[in-house]
């Protein structure tokens, strides 16, 4: 009884903190709304990924390429047959999300049979391939748009999305979740530690690796599905390597592994460079602009400060205080190299004469917060820990043998 | 189906497959000499070195400054013809080679050598970071508008090329050239002659027929050389061969002769074990990040002069992925096979292009075949042509 009482509650929870974010949503700016909907689908894409790298330890790279083919199969069908019944968008949406997982499914079979034979790098090597043949062959199908893309507007307009992608996120995270609090889930986790030895336990490992491939490359083919009829256009490059590495590295950074980690290294991830792609001057409301001299004085104080940090953490070993107070001297280095080679760098004319726009350092910026992140915390933000309720009261300063008495 | 299968191989035209090969068997140079630099930091480090087309990248860059400081920019250029030395094209390589070489230095350095003991997937997911970095602050800082090549009189050999004949076209078929091409020269003089006596009557007639004959000539030349087999190599592209081969024995003698070599497979077999006996496995690694990244440099100076590409800050991409892919197909870490799998990516390339005479359109999937070939290797040799699949031990 406790344990309906329990999932009735969550499921309702959940639906309503989907339609909530949906109405409070839809009052702002439309260029929020996507901005919301993109975050929905991308912690989908992370944690499908992680249930594939992270829990299965199945080393897979080419997500993207089961995104598009969720995108796809809906834009097409959609394109097809919408006109030609009578569900209304909304409806749509579902029937053709769970059509993009099923396709992606099927798809993440195909791709899952080598990781039967093949280990490590080779298996992510095979995923990637896969990733770019699918998105080759795409490119040269005309009745896919080819490689100009493809219009998918069976609406006319956008659909409200909001709620369905967010629900399909938090579906995603209860089947992970679940996964791994039940005995559905040991299977997986044994083939990730060893696979020989859980091959002897009696675990069936070529079937765990390829549902593993099915169940994560289905999610991503639903937020594909989603993605391709609210952004009504679709092309090969929306979906090239680089998002299967942008995804893979949500995965990653979060902690390989870590559910909660997934999540929000997907919003964090997702939100950065978007965030400086809006970068503006709050008064006069035009672009930053960088001058030259102090963009690369910044980026070798920055080297300077990350190395520092990174030795004082290495190699120093004291109390907790004095190992806080290095850290803040090794920022304060950093400031003070960047103003000093500021100044020095200004008397170099070439230099001098440059600037650069703040929307255009995006890139710049995240790669290198990419890089600095893994080099300060290599186990991932989170590294393998997740969310629960007895942190929670634990930071409360309640012990958890109290919260869970 | 055999007939359709028989109509096909008709269609196809083997007399320019020779030259088909040969094309691929340099571009898959270029490949190889890419392919070596991931398989040999794979080889000591087990780490899929990503930023290795960004190295690629920058080497084409630096051949074009060289150039450009050579005096063969644009602007110094200005349309005029300027004479170049093959002392040039070495300096090019030198430097573009040295570069690439501090580069990956500066890589290795900066981003892989703190991840030393940490899980692989961290370095992976930094050596993307490198990569996209290296890509994204390049297109801050190096000029991409209209792409700049590096100017074609750089090379003082390109007019000059090698042709053989494999198999001599049908004597027949030349004689009938031979006297069709003297029949309209005798048509053009008389031609000439007329029009310079200034007769009218029967001038546009008389310039009808030559330039029919003309023509005729011409078509049964153009049959000659499709009914000969034959290559023709340019000097430039012999070069790269050339300069491929003598890098690929430099780094041979490297590996297998020297004790620095000696200590590079040390480390490539087991990495703990080298340390323990003594290996300063640092300097090593340091060792092999240069090599890689100079052969890179080299491929990249000889891809940016010899092919002429146009630069871009994500030129790296699409070589640095097909060189990977070699670099697997041969099975990674191990060197030979690095070679063999990027002359095979090559030939495999132009190969397709080829195949496209019969099948319209199959060249659109250039880049995808190269994945297809992969995989089908990997599904049969799970490591790669020449690579070995370990036995798992519990």
């Amino acid at each position: 009884m406790k344990f309906w009482g329990v999932r009735g509650v969550s499921i309702l929870a959940g639906l309503g903190f989907a339609f909530g974010l949906e109405t409070m949503v839809s009052a702002g700016l439309p260029n929020i709304y996507r901005l919301v909907v993109l975050a929905g689908l991308f912690i989908t894409l992370a944690v499908s990924l992680n249930l594939i790298n992270g829990i299965t330890g199945q080393f897979s790279i080419g997500h993207a390429a089961f995104y598009m083919v969720g995108a796809y199969s809906a834009g097409f069908v959609s394109n097809q047959f919408y006109a030609q019944q009578s569900l209304g968008p909304q409806l749509w949406l579902v029937v053709m999300m769970v059509f993009g997982a099923f396709m992606a499914g099927i798809s993440g079979f195909v791709v899952g049979l080598p990781s039967l034979r093949l280990r490590g790098d080779y298996l992510a090597i095979v995923t990637l391939g896969f990733g770019e043949i699918l998105r080759i062959v795409v490119q040269n199908i005309a009745p896919l748009g080819g490689a100009y893309g493809m219009n998918v507007k069976p609406f006319g307009s956008p659909p409200k999305a909001i709620w369905i992608v967010w629900t399909l996120a938090m579906v995603c995270i209860a089947v992970c979740r679940n996964l791994l609090r039940t005995a559905h889930g040991l299977p997986f986790l044994a083939v990730r530690e060893d696979e020989v030895a859980s091959s002897a336990m009696g675990v069936n490992v070529p079937k765990t690796k390829v549902t593993s491939f099915v169940i994560g490359s289905a999610f991503a083919g639903a937020a594909g599905a989603l993605f391709a009829l609210y952004d009504t256009f679709i092309s090969p490059d929306t979906f090239k390597m680089d998002v299967s590495f942008i995804i893979l590295t949500m995965v990653v950074l979060g902690g390989t592994g870590s559910i909660t980690g997934s999540v929000l290294a997907a919003v964090a991830l997702f939100a950065i460079p978007e965030w400086l792609r809006t970068l503006q001057d709050p008064v006069t409301k035009v672009a930053i602009q960088i001058p030259g001299p102090s963009l690369v004085a910044t980026m070798l104080a920055v080297i300077v400060a990350v190395a520092l940090v990174k030795l004082i953490q290495d190699r120093f070993y004291g109390d907790k205080g004095k190992k806080l107070g290095l850290y803040v001297g090794a920022v304060g280095a950093g400031v003070a190299v960047q103003f000093l080679l500021a100044a020095l760098l200004k008397g170099v004319p070439q230099l001098a004469k440059l600037s650069f726009e703040a929307a255009a350092l995006r890139m710049v910026i995240f790669s290198a917060t990419l890089i600095i992140l893994m080099l300060l915390r290599p186990q991932g933000i989170l590294a393998h820990h997740e969310f629960s309720w007895a942190w929670v009261s634990k930071l409360f300063g309640r012990r958890p043998s109290e919260a869970n008495a | 189906m055999l007939h359709d299968t028989l109509n096909l191989v008709a269609g196809l035209d083997f007399s320019i497959l020779p030259q088909q090969l040969v094309n691929g068997l340099l571009l898959g140079s270029v490949y190889a000499l890419i392919a070596l630099g991931y398989t040999m930091v794979y080889g000591v480090l087990r780490l899929i070195n990503f930023a290795h087309g960004e190295v690629f990248m920058l080497g084409s860059y630096a051949a074009l400054f060289t150039s450009w400081s050579l005096g063969f920019s644009p602007e110094a250029l200005a349309g005029q013809d300027k004479p170049s030395s093959w002392i040039n094209l070495v300096l090019m390589l030198v430097v573009s080679m040295v570069v690439c070489g501090l580069i990956g230095m500066a890589i290795e350095f900066l981003a892989y050598r703190p991840m030393r003991n940490q899980p692989r997937i961290a370095s992976l997911i930094t050596a993307i970071g490198v990569s996209l970095f290296i890509q994204y602050a390049g297109g801050l800082f190096l000029p991409q508008s209209p792409p700049p090549a590096i100017s074609e009189q750089v090379n003082p050999y390109r007019n000059e090329k090698v042709t053989v004949t494999l198999a001599p076209p049908p004597q027949d078929l030349v004689v009938q050239a031979k006297d069709a091409r003297a029949k309209a020269d005798q048509m053009d003089k008389a031609y000439e002659a007329a029009k310079a006596k200034g007769d009218p009557t029967s001038l546009e007639s008389m310039r009808q027929e030559t330039q029919a004959a003309k023509n005729a000539a011409s078509n049964l030349e153009t049959q000659v050389a499709s009914k000969s087999t034959g290559l023709t190599v340019p000097y430039g592209q012999l070069g790269m061969l050339l300069t491929t081969l003598v890098l690929m024995a430099l780094l041979w003698f490297i590996v297998q002769k020297t004790k620095t070599g000696r200590a590079m497979r040390a480390v490539a077999h087991d990495f703990d074990s080298a340390a323990l006996m003594g290996v300063n496995v640092g300097r090593i690694i340091t060792i092999t990040f240069v090599i890689g990244s100079a052969l890179a440099g080299a491929g990249a100076m000889m891809y940016a002069t010899v092919l002429r590409t146009p630069l871009t800050p994500f030129l790296g991409v699409t070589p640095g992925v097909k060189a990977f892919v070699a670099a697997v197909l041969g099975g990674i870490g191990n060197i030979p096979g690095a070679v063999l799998g990027g002359i095979l990516m090559g030939i495999v390339e132009t190969l397709v292009v080829w195949l496209d005479g019969v099948v319209p359109g199959l060249s659109g999937y250039k880049d995808a075949v190269a994945f297809v070939v992969l995989i089908a290797v990997l599904l049969f040799r799970p490591g790669g042509l020449l690579g070995s699949s370990k036995v798992e031990k519990v």
